[in-house]
């Protein structure tokens, strides 16, 4: 499958600060790329270079086949980018916010109604926006991205400060675009949505790209498998899967009777962010 | 650039600003400026001026003038001491008035008048002296002219350069640029400023938008609002203008200079408690050359010449004047290559803070 998105030994220094490091890596056509990292480890400058906001210091990357920079014209009706900012008009309606975007696009306004029936906001369309909730100004946000139809759209922290509802909308709201053949470029916090959506994911860590995988592979590479082990008299084991002879004591367990509960217990992939960064995604 | 894209953010902008309470504020403060000037500025019958006349012929003029309250009126024992006491006086003008002044006027003759104006005197007064001289005697006649007026100033290099104006024709250039300042210099910078502390910028550059399509919107909504109200403020004043193709031109070449130190403004400072801060002091400077009747020390006046909008004043008297002098296209040229300076400032300081 061609790649959506292309990037080599990028780099981007403000003043002697390496913001991003030499960072390189491919985002296949169709697929939802996470970039996950601690605030201030690189991940808006990278999005930022990517849809052309900011120049980089040294490298390359092309977006749906564009040179971010040399080609600017032909790569932004291509791309969506959905900020972690709520930068919307908030004096205006939906539907004013998205027939300006519809201009500055140069699309129909025909697609205004397709694009908020999308994001489940029909029928709050002549609304001013001060008067929505985060969650509606995320969808939004989201359909506004949406409304020229791009190959590829940018999610800067899309459910942050969201509620678990509304988080879980928007989730569903990423898979279908993943469906419609859409790209997403996709930085999130939360470690379980990342594991949810994305086919591959990178870490980033002070400018530079420390793991690059599908969730799976990177929780079976770094992560330790074992069997939690929940017993009658309520006491809890961690059976680790690799020890020697870590099956005749699952098998002394079971043939004992004592077992209540029984769950694999593989690494989550909060675990091993944790191991390759040294601190939690969250902090 | 794409017209399509200009009319875009124009069109955002212009509507946004109404919706905006503190812009909508702004933007028509001229306008209750214009108004409270109306009303506080005395009328011809409240003013205390100090006249000297000769008048060998007991003109009903001068008994008009005397019957004013605050009016004092001197009398000369000739057309020369007029003028030789206006030049050493503290009066705001002088009449010459033929003897057979009153028989002239019933027998539907033109006699001359001659008018001195002090220069040396504060500019309102001697605005507000050749108003009164005007309503006496041109503007209440509708069909014929009773006298043929003949105006001298004396003490002229007081004046300097400035075109001899009524007081309507002193205010209104303060009054244009008043409304060019507001909606160019505080409107604008606010809308730009806006776009950044809102982070819609963001959007805008991610957009098929090009960094000169945004200050051009920008500055179009600037340039509409203006052009608004000047055509509000000069269908009023319409009688006061001189020259029309050059008046048109002056407002036009003023307006984008502002416009432009607006969007320079809103490049340079990130939010608008900065915008909020510095219009305050860049507004006072736009609008200093202005004034009527500012008397600097010489220093200062001389430091006015360095602030574009001082040429954009001259020109502008001279147009309401009806003086299409050499020195007009030069206040013009001066005007126009700080506004190419002040736009190309503003595309150089987005780029800085882009990259």
């Amino acid at each position: 499958m061609a790649n959506a998105i292309e990037v080599e030994g990028l780099s981007r220094t403000f003043n002697s600060r390496r913001a991003v490091d030499d960072i390189s890596f491919a985002v296949e056509a169709g697929e939802i790329f996470g970039f996950l990292g601690h605030n201030g480890a690189g991940k808006t400058t990278s999005i930022r270079m990517l849809t052309g906001q900011l120049r980089p210091t040294s490298g390359h990357a092309r977006v749906a086949g564009c040179d971010v920079m040399a080609e600017q014209r032909r790569l932004k009706p291509l791309i969506g980018v959905v900020s972690e900012t709520q930068n919307l008009y908030e004096r205006m309606s939906a539907r004013e916010n998205l027939t300006f975007a519809a201009r500055l696009y140069g699309t129909g306004n025909k697609r205004i109604d397709e694009a908020l029936d999308q994001v489940g906001l029909l029928d709050r369309a002549n609304d001013n926006v001060q008067q929505y909730s985060n969650g509606m100004k995320q969808r939004l946000l989201i359909a506004r991205s949406l409304l020229h139809r791009p190959q590829i759209i940018f999610l800067d922290e899309p459910t942050r400060g969201l509620d678990p509802i509304v988080g879980r909308d928007i989730r569903r709201l990423v898979m279908d675009l993943s469906r419609e053949g859409i790209t997403v470029f996709l930085t999130t916090h939360y470690m379980e949505e990342a594991d949810q959506l994305c086919s591959r994911v990178a870490f980033i860590s002070a400018g530079k790209i420390v793991a690059l995988d599908t969730p799976d592979n990177l929780k079976l590479a770094h992560g330790q498998k074992s069997l939690q082990v929940r017993l009658n008299d309520g006491q809890s084991l961690m059976i680790p899967l690799d020890d020697q002879g870590s099956g005749e004591k699952i098998k002394q367990l079971v043939t004992s009777g004592q077992i209540r509960t029984l769950h694999s217990a593989e690494a989550t992939l909060e675990e091993v962010f944790i191991q390759m960064t040294g601190r939690k995604l969250s902090e | 650039m794409n017209s399509r894209v200009v009319s875009a953010f124009a069109q955002k902008d212009i509507v946004d600003a109404i919706r905006n309470r503190y812009l909508l504020g702004a933007l028509l403060t001229p306008v209750f400026v214009a108004v409270l000037l109306r009303i506080l500025l005395p009328g011809i019958s409240n003013l205390n001026f100090t006249v000297l006349v000769h008048d060998p012929g007991s003109s009903r003029l001068v008994s008009e003038l005397r019957s004013m309250p605050q009016m004092k009126v001197i009398t000369a024992t000739s057309p020369e001491g007029v003028a030789n006491e206006l030049e050493k006086s503290k009066a705001v003008g002088g009449l010459v008035i033929p003897a057979s002044f009153d028989s002239d006027i019933a027998a539907g003759k033109q006699p001359e008048l001659v008018v001195y104006v002090n220069n040396k005197q504060n500019d309102i007064e001697q605005a507000m002296f050749r108003q009164l001289v005007e309503r006496q005697f041109l503007a209440s006649v509708k069909e014929r002219l009773p006298a043929h007026l003949t105006w001298i100033d004396v003490n002229q290099e007081a004046r300097g350069e400035t075109p001899a104006l009524n007081l309507n024709q002193m205010l209104l250039p303060m009054l244009l640029l008043l409304t060019f300042a507001m909606a160019g210099a505080l409107v604008v910078p606010l809308l730009l400023v806006e776009e950044k502390e809102k982070r819609t910028l963001d959007f805008l550059l991610t957009s098929p938008a090009s960094l000169t399509e945004i200050i051009a919107g920008k500055a179009l909504t600037g340039v509409v609002y203006s052009v608004l109200f000047a055509g509000i403020l000069l269908a009023v004043n319409y009688k006061l203008v001189g020259n029309w193709p050059l008046t048109l031109l002056t407002i036009l070449v003023g307006i984008l200079f502002v416009v432009a130190v607006g969007l320079f403004m809103g490049a340079l400072f990130e939010n608008t408690m900065q915008v909020n801060t510095w219009a305050g002091l860049a507004l006072f400077v736009l609008l200093a050359p202005s004034f009527p009747s500012l008397r600097l020390p010489a220093m200062l006046e001389r430091a006015l010449h360095f602030v574009p909008t001082y040429y954009f004043v001259e020109a502008l008297r001279l147009a309401l004047a009806g003086t299409a002098s050499a020195r007009f296209w030069g206040h013009m040229a001066v005007v126009l290559a700080s506004t190419v300076v002040a736009f190309a400032a503003t595309i150089w300081a987005l780029r800085r803070q882009q990259n």
